[in-house]
């Protein structure tokens, strides 16, 4: 299998974190997510990759078949590969982490995305604008590399930020970790959440257990694996599309 | 076995979903009907079980569970029954890609059309007085924001268009994946297939000139077999509006453009 990432942040660092973990082996291939490469790949028109929801996320291609969403292909690694499970065993713990991890990619995700492209503006040329297969993909690139960010949405991405802080300090009330045992969870919600704390950092004050599970997560040896994969200095700077801020209730 | 609670309004999208599921897996509930259009949903007893104010919910014992997908793989892993997720490991992610792209693409797409057209219009005439604390009661922003746009007809025409084409782009790549293998998802009837069919049931009476048996042979036939599933037939018998009564379009042998009656 061949995993085709960015740099470590955001779903690349997700799906990196949990590849580690999981001890499986897949052939590491470097895009440039911030500059729209991810549109030259030869899978790029695919539906699940042109309209995946998760926007300028990492593509893992098994026997042919491309995979995106960044929730969904560390539920597939957990299955396939090795090592402690990255999942509750019991049908209610699974619910719970699947429904976190929903919230993560509908709600706090977009509004990251929002915000670290608004602070590390991806760059893609007009030629390549033109080969995003989904129109409401481009229409947001057109929106980012143009500068057009609005007060609005701005104000409420900060609020989503702040209010998923408050939901993992909240959780992690006599608990290391979100789920219990370390989890896909904490990967995904580590991935986007990360690169927030020098942009909303009134998000972050008053919360010391969100500060002190940042630092396990981070030392946790698979996702400090994936971020040694790190180009820049510093990978949490690194941003490109991501999913839409809910359009319609 | 602790006994299990629904609280649902009509078998389409967010509610069908668990309540096509449970009766898949044969699972005995309690139904809790909700009134959408009555907004029971933001009374106080509700919100005491979901303060988020969203459809449906499910108590299973002590347990409360919201999130329609995610309440639907947790009916398919607890009870015995049919399986709904399918063995293989690749299988299963596309059961979920599909059903993400549904919940959050496609659905609000279909559901803005929906909720110009039916919620919107069933409400609309209530007193205005009544109508306006009702929609301070939402707890949620942006279904405050939902509502009144239903409500007072705000729905701008850029986002009725950008809503149109979706529809049109969602029903051409189902279509696509349909004429692959027999579900939606993997070669057996899942949770995906479950989702689909409470988006798209009525697709030929709504949008009968982009889905029909000449255009999307693999769609119709598709939400045929789904229909003719007992489960399915039972569970939208439960159903009470004219909306969901739509369904019944399926059982006509063949519809061509034009040919909905």
């Amino acid at each position: 299998m061949t995993l085709y990432h960015g740099e470590p942040n955001g779903p690349s660092l997700a799906v990196l974190a949990t590849l580690f973990a999981k001890e499986v082996r897949a052939e590491l291939v470097r895009i440039d997510l911030e500059s729209g490469q991810r549109h030259t790949l030869p899978c790029a028109q695919e539906p699940q990759v042109a309209m995946s929801v998760e926007g300028e996320g990492p593509v893992l291609v098994v026997e042919g078949e491309a995979m995106t969403d960044s929730v969904f292909i560390a539920c597939y690694l957990d299955d396939v590969g090795q090592g402690a499970a990255l999942r509750p065993a019991d049908p209610y713990g699974r619910w719970e982490m699947m429904r976190w991890c929903r919230q993560v990619t509908e709600r706090t995700a977009p509004a990251a995305a929002y915000l670290g492209c608004r602070a590390h503006p991806p760059k893609a040329d007009a030629a390549l604008l033109e080969r995003i297969g989904s129109v409401d993909v481009r229409a947001r690139w057109e929106q980012i590399t143009a500068g057009q960010f609005s007060a609005d949405r701005l104000a409420d991405s900060q609020t989503k930020i702040l209010q998923a802080v408050e939901k993992i300090e909240a959780r992690l009330d006599a608990r290391q970790w979100l789920m219990g045992a370390f989890s896909i969870a904490d990967i995904e919600s580590f991935a986007w959440l990360a690169g927030m704390v020098p942009l909303v950092p009134a998000a972050f004050a008053g919360k010391p257990r969100t500060r002190e599970w940042l630092e396990r997560v981070r030392v946790q040896p698979a996702v400090a694996q994936a971020l040694s994969l790190a180009r820049s200095a510093d990978p949490a700077a690194s941003w490109s599309v991501g999913p839409e801020i809910n359009r319609w209730g | 076995m602790h006994s299990v609670t629904l609280y649902h309004w009509e078998p389409n999208a967010n509610s069908g979903k668990p309540m096509l599921a449970l009766m898949e897996k044969g699972v005995a509930f309690e139904s809790r009907y909700l009134d959408l259009l009555n907004f029971d949903q933001h009374q106080p007893d509700y919100l005491a079980i979901n303060p988020q104010g969203t459809i449906p919910a499910m108590l299973h014992g002590e347990r409360v569970l919201t999130e329609s997908t995610a309440i639907m793989e947790y009916v398919d892993e607890e009870f015995p029954g049919p399986r709904l997720m399918p063995e293989d490991p690749r299988d299963r992610w596309r059961v979920r890609w599909w059903m993400k792209l549904m919940d959050q693409w496609l659905g609000p797409s279909f559901s803005m059309i929906g909720w110009k057209v039916f919620v919107g219009p069933a409400v609309r005439s209530r007193d205005p007085g009544e109508l306006k604390a009702a929609i301070e009661r939402i707890p949620l922003p942006e279904r405050r924001v939902a509502w009144r746009k239903a409500i007072y007809g705000q729905f701008s025409q850029e986002e009725l268009k950008e809503s149109r084409r979706r529809v049109a782009l969602g029903i051409r790549i189902l279509e696509q994946e349909l004429a692959k293998r027999p579900w939606l998802a993997s070669d057996q009837y899942s949770l995906a297939d479950i989702n689909g069919f409470n988006l798209a049931y009525a697709l030929p009476l709504s949008q009968p000139a982009l889905s029909n048996d000449e255009l999307t042979p693999n769609t119709l036939r598709w939400l045929r077999a789904i229909y003719a599933r007992p489960a399915t037939k039972a569970c939208w018998a439960m159903g009470r509006t004219s909306m969901v009564k739509r369904v019944t379009i399926l059982e006509q042998p063949h519809i061509g453009p034009g040919q909905v009656t």
